[in-house]
């Protein structure tokens, strides 16, 4: 077969796969624009015959068939939760991280093994002591006490991240920029941060997601819209009589669209990232 | 004493540096599962919070060691696991391959297949509940479209079906972080060896077999290790699609747990199960480090 | 006015001991060249000075100022290191100019300083590029110049040239030589070549094992080695040493052949005290291809193993008291393998050994 024609067939199949896998997607974005009706139709329809901004409307209090959902508190506490977490399980992984890459100290492999292994812990399993004590210290259902919990679940991919970032800038120029006239304090904000921003900025969105997705402690931690976060409140959809199919597609696709942004923007460092701090041990 | 002092004298800045990671879990993680694994030895019920005194001895683990529905969860949640990380492997292995191939848009390629890596579980949960739904949904009403089944199939409630269906759901969720970390070491691959390997009379297969794999390896191990920190992803995906239903037929272990703490409220009782889980994951994790790190040694290169 | 003294300087790591006890008076604009084997401790005790590690015990003084507890910034010195250091995210500007602003100098005197600094070491042209835009040589003048901007009282080089080709450390190494004598500052220089440390140093501290074996200037260390280390170490090609026994004022080898000891040892070495014999090649020439010179001379038929011609002379291999040795042949000729010369000693220029403690038996 000449070569031209095999090449032809590959991007071909490769791009049939690609549409199968994106399928499922597409099709939960297209349903959050038509209606409620269009999509309960039997036979199914398949075109769309209009397409309609009314389910984001409702979810937002908006229009005629207001949900009884309230989407907007839910988006405001994910927004809250994910970014404060996502500051400090950055700026705590960071010291960390700094520290394992910079360092010799007693006990240092062994500690970033436990950190590392504190979390596999899987989040139904670490839910359920939580809960208790934070019932207890009165945190429970508040925005504190979910942040508590993703600031620490964060922590450790934070650390591995941010450890492997700083590793790849050399020793010497922290000692050069000592020469210079920098003190340590200085030399890592003037010298080694910037070289290791990126880095350290794809660690950040890293854990943004994980909190913006978070699901198994968040449905344990929260209860009303005081603290329950987005994921928490698709759930919602589901508990009522009949399922309201073209709420919950427009309520997913306020939740993938922050995370879709965000990883395109992280796609080539958290590849980099992750690999070199494997690989490379 | 004197050297305790010492040597915290001496590292400092490293240990000042790391002791807000350790302080957090500490609070958020170790505390609690101490915790949780005093009250695994206990009879503690949500409902009755005296109950957390009721010292058992070992009679939760006794209890889940006898108990049927438990095993099968067990033994259902590690064949899933198998089953979903072998797939998710092998098909990532194989998109990797195929993109690797491509020249012309390699670059929109490679973002197209993270697309489900933007997903949070709770929404590829939510997303096959809606395309396996047996009214409403596009899988079924395409198949009957094009005269393939005339019934419904009931993706969500039988039990082989349905645990196709949540098993899809998460190669669906996590194929694609297989893919790009396989791309990314056949990016990283040097290409002299495939050329010697083809001067030296090598097939395809054998190139592919014997020196392209090979360095592979640790790239996937490295995914797998990745994938296992958080398996227990799947049980947001299970949650949402089937609630471990119906009649437990998709029951895993994190939706048991879920189940006996909160909706039977024996606490006790599902810190014991939990443990296992946590063992499980260790397990699986420790697993694939330990391939990792064996795998990087046969490459000394590295 | 920067002297630079050492009091029994220590280094430890933990229990395991690097540098142990060093003592090293370095003066006003002196360039002194520390040289050893890798893992002697060299780096350590250039990053001790520059106060990049810890001092576990003894005293560095920069000037009349004990140093140990200054941080790097305070010491007043600049490091050129040997990956060069250079701040990626910088210009070249950028990186000359950086300490200046750090010290939050006037932009109009960076802007003087660095184009000085720059001028001095041909760098005008490269100013606005980065790091990764600039080969070897350049990232290494580069360096050069930002330890020079400011005007350091001490100047602490870690093997500069070793990352460069070797027509570019010849040419580095003119350079350096050059700029100590425009900018005059003292200067620490670590290296592990042997070449580098006699061609710039105004003395040369050999190092051993965390020691300092000897210390003194080019001349001093290639003609008085203190032991068969830095007899073996400095000069090149190394000297010759063969070990064996005084009888009657002769060594006499394992061969069997001997060799009359040096005239400044005659009858000073007792009978049967195992000794090392050394000289360089240099001063063992084939008759007839000598450096007219006079002294005492001592005739020796050797068996050529092989000639390595270089142009204006030849190294030849050949074997003495069952040991590989070397001798120079100027003016040479062709010499087949196997062939027999008759060669002069400049016994004069030969060196003792005692056997056991290799240290040298000159007074
Ligand atoms: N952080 C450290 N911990 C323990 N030992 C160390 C450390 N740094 C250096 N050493 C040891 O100290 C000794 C001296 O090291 P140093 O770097 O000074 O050698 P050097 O003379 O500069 O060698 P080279 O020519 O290879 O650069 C070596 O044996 C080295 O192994
Ligand atoms: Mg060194």
């Amino acid at each position: 077969m000449p070569s031209r024609t095999k090449d032809i067939l590959i991007w071909i199949t490769t791009f049939m796969i690609m549409l199968i896998i994106c399928m499922p997607g597409l099709w939960i974005i297209l349903s959050a624009f038509r209606t409620n009706g269009e999509i309960l139709t039997k036979p199914a329809i398949w075109i769309p015959e209009t397409l309609t901004l009314d389910n984001f409307r409702a979810i937002f209090g908006y229009g005629e068939n207001v949900v009884g959902v309230p989407v907007a508190s839910y988006f405001r506490n994910s927004i809250i939760i994910s970014a404060t977490s996502t500051f400090l399980a950055v700026f705590i992984g960071m010291t960390g991280g700094y520290a394992f890459a910079r360092y010799r100290f007693p006990g240092k492999g062994s500690t970033f093994l436990w950190l590392m292994l504190s979390r596999t812990v899987p989040g139904i399993a670490l839910s359920l002591p939580i809960f208790i004590i934070w019932s207890r210290m009165g945190i429970i259902d508040t925005k504190f006490g979910v942040i508590l919990v993703y600031t620490a679940i964060n922590v450790p991919f934070t650390i591995w991240l941010t450890e492997g970032f700083f590793r790849q800038v050399p020793q010497d120029l922290n000692e050069a920029a000592q020469i210079d006239g920098c003190t340590r304090w200085e030399a890592f904000w003037k010298i080694e941060f910037p070289l290791a921003k990126s880095g350290i900025a794809s660690a950040g969105i890293f854990a943004f997601l994980t909190s913006w997705n978070e699901y198994a402690l968040a449905s344990q931690l929260t209860r009303s819209t005081d603290s329950k976060t987005l994921p928490v409140g698709l759930m919602d959809f589901t508990a009522q009589f009949t399922i309201d199919w073209a709420g919950m597609c427009a309520m997913a696709v306020i939740i993938i669209i922050p995370a879709l942004i965000l990883t395109f923007l992280v796609q080539k460092h958290l590849i980099a990232g992750l690999t070199f701090g494997g690989v490379k041990g | 004493m004197s050297r305790f002092r010492r040597t915290i004298r001496e590292n400092a800045v490293p240990f000042a540096l790391i002791s807000p990671a350790i302080l957090v879990i500490l609070i958020v993680v170790l505390l609690p599962l101490l915790f949780s694994f005093y009250t695994s030895f206990s009879n503690y019920k949500l409902i009755r919070p005296d109950t957390l005194w009721d010292w058992i001895g070992l009679r939760n683990y006794e209890r889940i060691m006898g108990d049927w529905d438990f095993w099968v969860a067990f033994g259902r949640t590690v064949l899933f696991l198998t089953v979903a990380l072998n797939l998710e492997m092998l098909f990532g292995l194989g998109l990797a391959l195929l993109v690797n191939k491509i020249t012309y848009g390699q670059r929109t390629m490679r973002t197209i297949m993270m697309f489900p890596m933007m997903f949070s579980p709770i929404l590829v949960g939510f997303q096959f509940k809606y395309l396996f739904n047996d009214t409403i949904g596009l899988v079924n009403n395409a198949l009957q479209a094009l005269g393939i089944t005339h019934e419904a199939i009931p993706f969500l409630v039988d039990r082989w079906w349905a645990f196709f269906s949540i098993a899809f759901a998460e190669i669906w969720m996590s194929t694609s972080i297989f893919a790009i970390l396989i791309l990314a070491g056949l990016f990283a691959m040097p290409k002299d060896p495939v050329e010697a390997a083809k001067v030296d009379g090598c097939s395809n297969w054998q190139v592919f077999r014997h020196i392209t794999l090979p360095f592979l390896m640790p790239f996937i191990y490295i995914a797998m290790t990745i994938r296992s920190l958080d398996v227990a992803r799947a049980y947001d995906v299970v949650d949402v699609m089937t609630g471990g239903g119906p009649a437990g037929r998709t029951e895993l272990l994190w939706t048991l747990i879920a189940r006996t703490a909160y909706d039977d409220a024996r606490m006790g009782r599902a810190n014991a199960m939990a443990y296992v889980s946590i063992l499980l994951s260790i397990f699986f994790t420790w697993y694939f480090f330990r391939k990792l790190m064996d795998a990087r040694k046969h490459l000394g290169a590295f | 006015m920067a002297e630079v003294s050492l009091k029994n300087v220590v280094k430890r790591y933990g229990a395991l001991e690097v540098v142990h006890g060093i003592d090293l008076e370095i003066a006003h604009n002196e360039f002194v060249v520390l040289v050893g084997p890798s893992g002697c401790g060299k780096s350590t005790t250039l990053r001790m000075i520059a106060g990049l590690e810890d001092i576990s015990d003894g005293e560095i003084a920069i000037g009349d100022k004990v140093v140990n507890m200054l941080p790097p910034r305070k010491r007043n010195i600049s490091m050129v290191f040997q990956n060069y250091a250079l701040y990626p995210h910088m210009s070249v500007r950028e990186n000359l100019g950086f300490s200046l602003k750090i010290a939050k100098r006037a932009p109009e005197d960076i802007t003087k300083a660095v184009d000085d600094a720059a001028d001095i070491l041909g760098l005008t042209e490269l100013l606005e590029r980065t790091p990764a835009e600039l080969s070897g040589g350049q990232r290494q003048r580069v360096a050069m110049g930002r330890a020079i901007v400011r005007h350091p009282d001490v100047f602490l080089f870690d093997e500069p040239l070793s990352n460069l080709d070797a027509k570019l450390r010849t040419q580095m190494r003119v350079e350096i030589k050059k700029l100590h004598s425009k900018v005059k500052t003292t200067i620490v220089y670590v290296t592990h070549d042997q070449i580098e440390a006699m061609t710039l140093a105004d003395r040369i501290v050999i190092m051993k094992d965390g020691h300092i074996v000897q210390i003194g200037t080019p001349l001093e260390v290639f003609e008085r080695p203190v032991d068969t280390f830095v007899a073996g170490f400095i000069g090149s090609p190394p000297m010759n040493l063969i070990e064996g026994s005084v009888k009657d004022d002769h060594v006499v080898f394992s061969d069997g052949r001997s060799l009359p000891v040096p005239p400044d040892f005659t009858g000073k070495i007792a009978n049967g005290r195992r000794v090392v014999f050394g000289f360089r090649a240099d001063v063992l020439m084939p008759k007839g291809h000598t450096l007219a010179e006079s002294g005492v001379l001592h005739d020796i038929d050797l068996t050529i193993d092989m000639a390595e011609p270089l142009g204006s002379e030849s190294i030849l291999l050949t074997t003495l008291g069952g040991q590989d040795i070397q001798a120079r042949m100027h003016n040479p000729r062709p010499v087949t393998s196997g062939e027999v010369l008759t060669c002069e000693l400049h016994l004069e220029k030969c060196h003792l050994f005692d056997a056991d403690t290799t240290q040298s038996l000159r007074g």
